[in-house]
């Protein structure tokens, strides 16, 4: 069988559920094809005794609660899905503690500008001054990314305009986190405070990208975070609802076999039972490194992709325990949304630790109910706890001791969690579920277990991924979204970089009636 | 920011520094080798998933045992590995009898270790009206092929979650997920200890007896009690398993309630649990098909069936769930557990009305939003639309 369409989308994960919607929207006749019976990838939550889980989302930017900076909430009311969500804006950042006996810490930050750096003058006295320096940087960068991510056609006349309006992006562009606070002399507390939320990406601060970061800084501290009601299903079910509502047709445990390119040109794909889908552009969610090494035919790959996918390196593995607590998160005593737990402020040394099992220490935990507290049942609450590991330890655990060893991990975590809070959670679970780097394997396909997509390392930082991407072309009439590509992974970037990817798709297609 | 210069090591550091981007990036690709990286199947912690989670396993039927005539087990045996699991967990199997296409599930008797030995072993028993079972007791042969998918289900032991002492309610057929238990007790695989509380009628319906008897015998971690409804023997405890003889029988430790059986022994459980005030975490119980719905008069609807854009239109009686409409019509649809509780059904429901009976709707809150079902536990009350794929 064979069907035509203007555009096929693989893969219903963040970045191809924006694309999918924003195709529909533009008039595009779309399919959107996806192996699981559901939308959204890692977005999404599972029901387990009277609880309904979060599987991975903790906080979500972009919808700026605080300011009103709001791009993601704008895609998702331009595609018409927005008014089907519902938000619950967080007041609190994060509490960041450690488990190093000999420099034990423990700070609570909360969102918004003002109120973070009063906190933190609070618990580092006098490091206002630099860090209201530090924050008019960061706003100095958003603007020059506000213009790079407008761009949806680049002209060479856009280079001078960078130079002469963006001096500070361009200074910084190719620096550490940890190169330019120290820069402003910034002391060691400040940085630990500031570095919090380092594990979301994955990375270092002496090599993670102080641009990749600031803006991550920017669109959580300063214009504000939320959680959405139905968890991040809602999410993924609204995109999809407004999608097919727009005209587009989405095809459930599906799997496409085949991406065909003829004569260096993606022309649509082969599914499982053989139908052939003809599509002027396809829109790849899959990862680029599963696109090139299962769904392209080698001889079909330019020399310098292979290069290119080869030259990465794979991010962190995922593991989350989520419990369902027969008590409530007030008669706990789990006061905060967001804790961030690590054996040392020292993230270079907990990155290496979180290489091992044994050594792992990472958690970053929630507590939903802090969030909203109906999430769960009265006198109950939701708390889940999310570790990462760099390396592929877990290639090396066997069949045969594969739940001893994820038992003995959350364990290991929950103990931590403890120590850490001091709050007593472990004879309250009523309902606990654990992912591992196997779990995430088997739902999404990501080699190893890796969450976050490729290393935002020093040479594949997000800003040479933005400007490469400006500059290399790829394999015309394909369109890569979502966390492998240039924005790195998470929620935020994966619906942005499905925009991107459909826009420049249709730019394409119209240039093509042209 | 003002136009105060800022800058990090100086501007014409911050220049050459920004400038290397170029080249570092360049040589970053260039120097990668210009061939394709390793496959995410080839990868330990793929392997391990796809082990565990394989997307369907092809059985052959080694033996067939019968007990008596009321029930029979079934060993298979596999070419490829056949999927780890925990005890308690059930594999949901394919059919295709006549022109419809069903999926059904029994809980494995067998212990986690024996399937690293290549063997699953279910017991299938004869029920009144029971569609499946009756096809498979009377048609199933050694040497047939099946498909079964990846085992499933929540009712394990979880020393996180679960007390160290587990008092298992059995009734019937219901013995399997704990002889699975039991035995992966036996064999050092789980470390907790086991009071089998197992109802039957009569002595004549008690399955896997003397194994029973044997664990109970020389493993004081595994306690078994049998207890008929329908007859007075020595030896057996007399009546329904309820909380006096839970309370005569349970460890003075703290204990954790396991239950599978027949819908009767649940209805009757739900009653006698809370007289032990055991709180709730420490009371799971499997739920495998669950009562039907019974209308004097049965309405007929049509359901409009999308599937990968096609349509189709087929008749449902209001007295059966939508996916038992589904499976008479031949159409198959990844379902599993039967009870609304897995989710792989879920469907949406474009238009029309259903009836899902009270407790059965473990849907999440997006899905009940947007119109989402699990077809599974669902009753037509009206004409439907429904997209399955």
């Amino acid at each position: 069988m064979v069907k035509n369409y203007d555009a096929v989308v693989i893969g219903a994960g963040n970045g191809g559920l924006v694309a999918s919607a924003r195709l529909a929207k533009e008039g595009k006749k779309t399919l959107l094809i996806e192996r699981h019976n559901l939308p959204g990838g890692f977005a999404t939550s599972f029901v387990r005794g009277r609880f309904e889980f979060e599987a991975s989302l903790h906080e979500l930017c972009g919808i700026g609660s605080i300011t009103g900076k709001s791009p993601l909430l704008k895609i998702f009311q331009e595609v018409g899905a927005a008014d089907k969500m519902e938000w619950v804006a967080l007041d609190e950042a994060y509490r960041l503690l450690t488990l190093d006996e000999n420099e034990k810490c423990d700070y609570l930050m909360p969102l918004g500008k003002d109120a973070f750096i009063n906190k933190l003058e609070e618990y580092d006295p006098g490091s206002a001054t630099v860090v209201t320096k530090i924050f008019d940087l960061i706003e100095s960068i958003e603007k020059t990314l506000d213009f790079v991510s407008n761009i949806e056609d680049f002209k060479p006349s856009m280079i001078k305009e960078i130079f002469s309006e963006h001096t500070d992006f361009l200074k910084v562009a190719n620096y550490s986190v940890d190169e330019v606070l120290k820069s402003f002399g910034a002391s060691q507390k400040t940085r630990d405070i500031l570095n919090g939320y380092w594990c979301y990406l994955g990375q270092p601060t002496d090599e993670l990208n102080a641009i990749h970061y600031f803006t991550m800084l920017h669109s959580y501290i300063i214009d504000g975070a939320v959680i959405p009601r139905g968890r991040s299903h809602q999410i993924s079910t609204a995109l999809l609802e407004a999608f097919t509502e727009n005209g587009g047709e989405a095809w459930f445990n599906t799997s496409v076999k085949k991406i065909n390119v003829e004569n260096g040109v993606a022309t649509g794909v082969v599914l499982d039972d053989g139908t052939q889908i003809n599509a002027k552009v396809v829109i790849c969610n899959a990862s680029p490194y599963n696109a090139f090494t299962k769904l392209i035919d080698e001889n079909s790959i330019p020399e310098k992709l292979k290069k290119e996918v080869n030259a990465k390196t794979l991010s962190a593995k995922g593991f989350a325990v989520f419990l369902g607590l027969n008590r409530s998160a007030d008669e706990l005593g789990l006061n905060n949304h967001t804790y961030f737990i690590y054996p040392t402020n020292d993230n270079r040394k907990c990155y290496e630790l979180s290489k091992n099992l044994e050594t792992n220490d990472v958690q970053a935990t929630v507590c939903l109910n802090r969030a909203f507290d109906d999430c769960s049942p009265e006198g109950t609450s939701i708390l889940y706890m999310t570790s990462i590991f760099a390396g592929d330890e877990w290639s090396k655990v066997s069949v045969k001791d594969y739940h001893k060893t994820k038992h003995a991990f959350a364990e290991k975590m929950i103990d931590n969690f403890e120590k850490a809070t001091g709050v007593k959670i472990k004879d309250y679970i009523e309902e606990i579920e654990i992912a591992t780097p196997m779990t995430y394997a088997r739902y999404t396909d990501a080699p190893a277990g890796t969450i976050y997509g490729y290393e935002a390392s020093k040479e594949d930082g997000i800003v040479k991924r933005i400007v490469f991407d400006l500059i290399d072309k790829g394999i015309p009439g394909l369109y890569f979204a979502g966390g492998y590509t240039t924005r790195h992974m998470g929620y935020s970037p994966s619906y942005t970089t499905g925009d991107m990817a459909a826009k420049k798709a249709i730019l394409a297609m119209e240039k093509e009636v042209k | 920011m003002s136009k105060k210069k800022f800058s990090v090591n100086g501007t014409f550091k911050d220049s050459v520094n920004t400038i290397k981007f170029l080249t570092e990036r360049k040589q970053f690709i260039d120097s990668a080798p210009a061939v394709l990286p390793t496959r995410s199947d080839d990868f330990g912690v793929n392997k391990v998933a796809k082990s565990l989670h394989p997307k369907e396993q092809k059985l052959v039927i080694s033996r067939i045992e019968e007990h008596g005539n009321i029930a029979k087990s079934y060993y298979f045996k596999s070419d490829t590995e056949l999927a780890y699991f925990k005890a308690g967990q059930y594999l949901t199997f394919k059919l295709e009898i006549g022109n419809s296409v069903v999926t059904r599930s029994y809980s494995i008797a067998s212990s986690p270790a024996s399937a690293l030995n290549g063997e699953y072993q279910i017991t299938v028993k004869r029920i009144a009206d029971g569609f499946v079972s009756d096809y498979i007791l009377d048609n199933w042969n050694v040497g047939d092929e099946v498909i079964a998918y990846a085992p499933e289900g929540n009712m394990t032991y979880c020393p996180l979650r679960d007390a160290q002492n587990i008092v298992a309610i059995a009734g019937g057929s219901g013995i399997t997920p704990f002889l699975s238990l039991a035995r992966a007790i036996d064999q050092g695989d789980e470390d907790c200890t086991l009071t089998l509380l197992y109802g039957c009628r009569t002595s004549d319906e008690i399955l896997f007896k003397s194994e029973l008897d044997s664990l109970s015998e020389r493993n004081e971690k595994i306690n078994v009690v049998y207890v008929l409804s329908h007859s007075d023997e020595d030896g057996y405890e007399k009546g329904f398993v309820g909380a006096d003889i839970i309370k005569k029988y349970a460890p003075d430790e703290i204990y954790s309630v396991f239950v599978c059986g027949p819908g009767g022994m649940y209805k009757f459980l739900e009653t006698e649990l809370p007289k032990l005030q055991i709180e709730r975490k420490y009371i799971r119980f499997e739920v495998f098909s669950s009562g039907k719905k019974v209308d004097e008069e049965p309405n007929e609807y049509n359901i409009t069936v999308i599937n990968r854009g096609n349509e189709t239109v087929i008749k449902a009686s209001s007295n059966e769930t939508v996916l038992c409409a589904f499976e008479r019509a031949g159409i198959e649809v990844p379902a599993r557990c039967h009870t609304g509780e897995c989710g792989f059904c879920r469907s949406k429901l474009v238009s029309g009305k259903v009836y899902i009976p009270e407790g059965e709707d473990k849907r999440r809150i997006a899905d009940m939003q947007f119109n989402f079902i699990h077809p599974c536990c669902c009753y037509p009350e009206s004409d439907l639309v429904v997209r399955i794929n």
